[in-house]
């Protein structure tokens, strides 16, 4: 098992947000965390990479506790996370925003060759490396934080809403990149509004309402569910 | 090339240069070229000289705020550090001088006064993280940059009353740091002191701009100023980020202090005056643009040499303060725009 949430319970300050939450993650999969807005899919992601500390519960990774740890420590360990406002440095070329992505990698001859592997999955950015981040538009900018987050070549990535504010047809964009990053070989745990594009490109979910998991299983099972016909696809 | 792109290039150069620090470069120039041509061109010498030495401070207080967003009014104690320690290790070293007589020590000796200070003001600064803005960051984000404020106004209070307590209110203080003869460019004699002070300036800003740009360090620092999360999210670790960027500014001001001991001589205040000058250039420049803080010190040094040759000497403060004013009303992101974000988050 790669990851690991053991109930776990996690907020902002004061504001408890998930409660008693459980799941799990094995090499090679594509899981996506669903649930209408509001359900704390966000929090989990944000308290696995560590910018949040659990209140409660562990999370394991690799067989290892990594709950606690702050955000550096976890992307020392192999996960990566793409935010859903990209975190860019906005002020600073494309080329630049990469190697900061490599930047748990001390061996440049290595940074090297991730960055040849990036810019192979991702052409346009090659086209744009010494482009400022902040002047390119919201697709782009949705693509460079996910090669960002590959630069660190992470075992498991985690991708908050990457069809947020983008046309259509950007969307489509970045969801090819994410399938050719799982045929690759990379786990992707993946948060996303849009439930149907989701349900078409993950193999198994979870559902998420109210901070709690309330249905877990494989996209099939998902779609004969009444429930969760009603409540997500609106039939 | 496609003609997208050709076309892009000259818009990027017609904003740049409608920009207001573009427009304000041109009218400093300007002012400058005149006065030169009205008073002579020693203007246009002490314009440099002293900008020079206003961009190390500014560049070191508007990377605090940038990356910590600490809008520091310790600053000029570490101005104040650097002084102090230049003195101490001059004067005994000359004093060892007279003992013994080595050749060449005396040109070295002012070059260890200011990497002595240079050295003493990182580890101030290392000491000022460790004891002060770690344990209130531990404790609570909330407030954070009125916390630090009030909490860099103590520090300054603390260190001057033990500058003091310590080594007294005299002036400490010395006439030159070399005894070469003056020299003379357009028509101005400017001390050795004051051209080396130049050329140190000149030197420390380039090997800081290197620093920022091409190490990993400096990058990271950057990249923590960009953006926190972000720059958490790529394994960056915070603590050490900020403890570097301390160090590297109060080493900065403490250098600034050393060279310019023959101007300012140690005394318990003395580094108010350099602290509201920096305070002038960030806010003139934008709060946190280091690259902007280099170039609003040459022009804050012109007006304040414009105002004492035009004016009077007594009025050096009041300009400044005017422009300010006006900036903070007309224009508050500063000159060249403010590169901060987030800052209102904490």
């Amino acid at each position: 098992m790669l990851l690991h949430l053991e109930n776990l319970d996690s907020g902002y300050g004061f504001l408890q947000v998930l409660w008693d939450v459980s799941l799990s993650i094995e090499t090679g999969e594509y899981v996506a965390l669903l649930g209408p807005n509001g359900a704390g899919k966000s929090t989990t992601l944000k308290t696995i990479a560590g910018l949040l500390v659990p209140f409660k519960g562990e999370i394991l990774f690799k067989g290892e506790i990594v709950s606690g740890l702050r955000g550096n420590e976890i992307c020392r360990k192999g996960i990566s996370y793409i935010s859903e406002d990209t975190n860019l440095f906005t002020g600073m070329t494309v080329r630049e925003n990469l190697f900061l992505g490599a930047y748990t990698i001390p061996n440049k001859k290595q940074v090297k060759e991730i960055l040849e592997v990036v810019f192979h999955l991702f052409p346009r950015l090659k086209e744009r490396e010494k482009q400022i981040a902040g002047t390119m538009s919201g697709g782009e900018r949705k693509m460079l934080a996910i090669a960002r987050g590959l630069m660190s070549s992470p075992s498991l990535l985690l991708v908050d809403e990457p069809s947020l504010g983008l046309a259509p047809i950007v969307t489509a964009d970045v969801f090819q990149a994410l399938d050719t990053l799982r045929r690759s070989g990379v786990t992707l745990l993946l948060v996303e509004q849009n439930v149907k594009k989701a349900l078409r490109v993950t193999n198994r979910g979870y559902v998420l309402e109210k901070g709690k998991v309330v249905m877990e299983g494989t996209n099939e099972s998902f779609e004969r569910n009444e429930h969760f016909r009603k409540v997500f696809l609106g039939v | 090339m496609t003609p997208h792109s050709e076309d892009r290039v000259p818009n990027i150069f017609h904003h740049a240069v409608r920009s207001a620090g573009a427009i304000t470069i041109f009218i400093a120039l300007v002012i400058m070229v005149a006065s030169a041509i009205d008073k002579g061109p020693y203007i246009v010498v002490n314009t440099i000289v002293t900008g020079g030495m206003w961009a190390l401070m500014a560049m070191g207080l508007a990377l605090v705020f940038g990356v910590m967003n600490v809008p520091s009014f310790a600053h000029g104690e570490f101005f104040m550090i650097g002084s102090l320690v230049s003195f101490y290790v001059v004067t005994t070293l000359n004093e060892y001088l007279l003992r013994t007589s080595v050749p060449l020590l005396p040109v070295i000796i002012p070059l260890m006064g200011m990497f002595a200070a240079c050295v003493a003001g990182c580890i101030a600064g290392a000491l000022c993280e460790i004891m002060v803005f770690r344990p209130l960051r531990r404790r609570s984000q909330e407030q954070w940059v009125m916390n630090t404020f009030l909490l860099t106004l103590g520090l300054s209070i603390i260190m001057i009353n033990g500058h003091q307590l310590v080594f007294g209110t005299e002036f400490k203080g010395i006439v030159s740091y070399w005894d070469f003869p003056s020299v003379e460019i357009l028509g101005t004699y400017i001390s050795f002191d004051r051209l080396f002070v130049f050329v140190l300036s000149v030197i420390a800003m380039i090997c800081f701009w290197s620093f920022m740009k091409f190490s990993r360090s400096g990058q990271a620092i950057r990249a923590v100023s960009q953006d926190e999360a972000g720059a958490l999210m790529v394994g960056i670790n915070l603590d050490s980020i900020q403890m570097l960027t301390l160090c590297v500014s109060c080493g900065l001001a403490a250098l600034a202090g050393a060279s310019l001991l023959f101007m300012y001589p140690s005394y318990p205040s003395v580094g108010l005056g350099p602290l509201y000058n920096s305070w002038f250039i960030v806010i003139l420049a934008g709060l946190g643009n280091v690259a902007g803080a280099a170039v609003g010190a040459f022009i804050v040094a012109l007006f304040q040499i414009l105002t004492t040759v035009y004016i009077g000497e007594g009025w050096g403060f009041v300009i400044p303060s005017a422009l300010i004013i006006l900036v903070l009303t007309f224009k508050p992101s500063g000159i060249f725009g403010s590169v901060v974000r987030g800052i209102h988050d904490k």
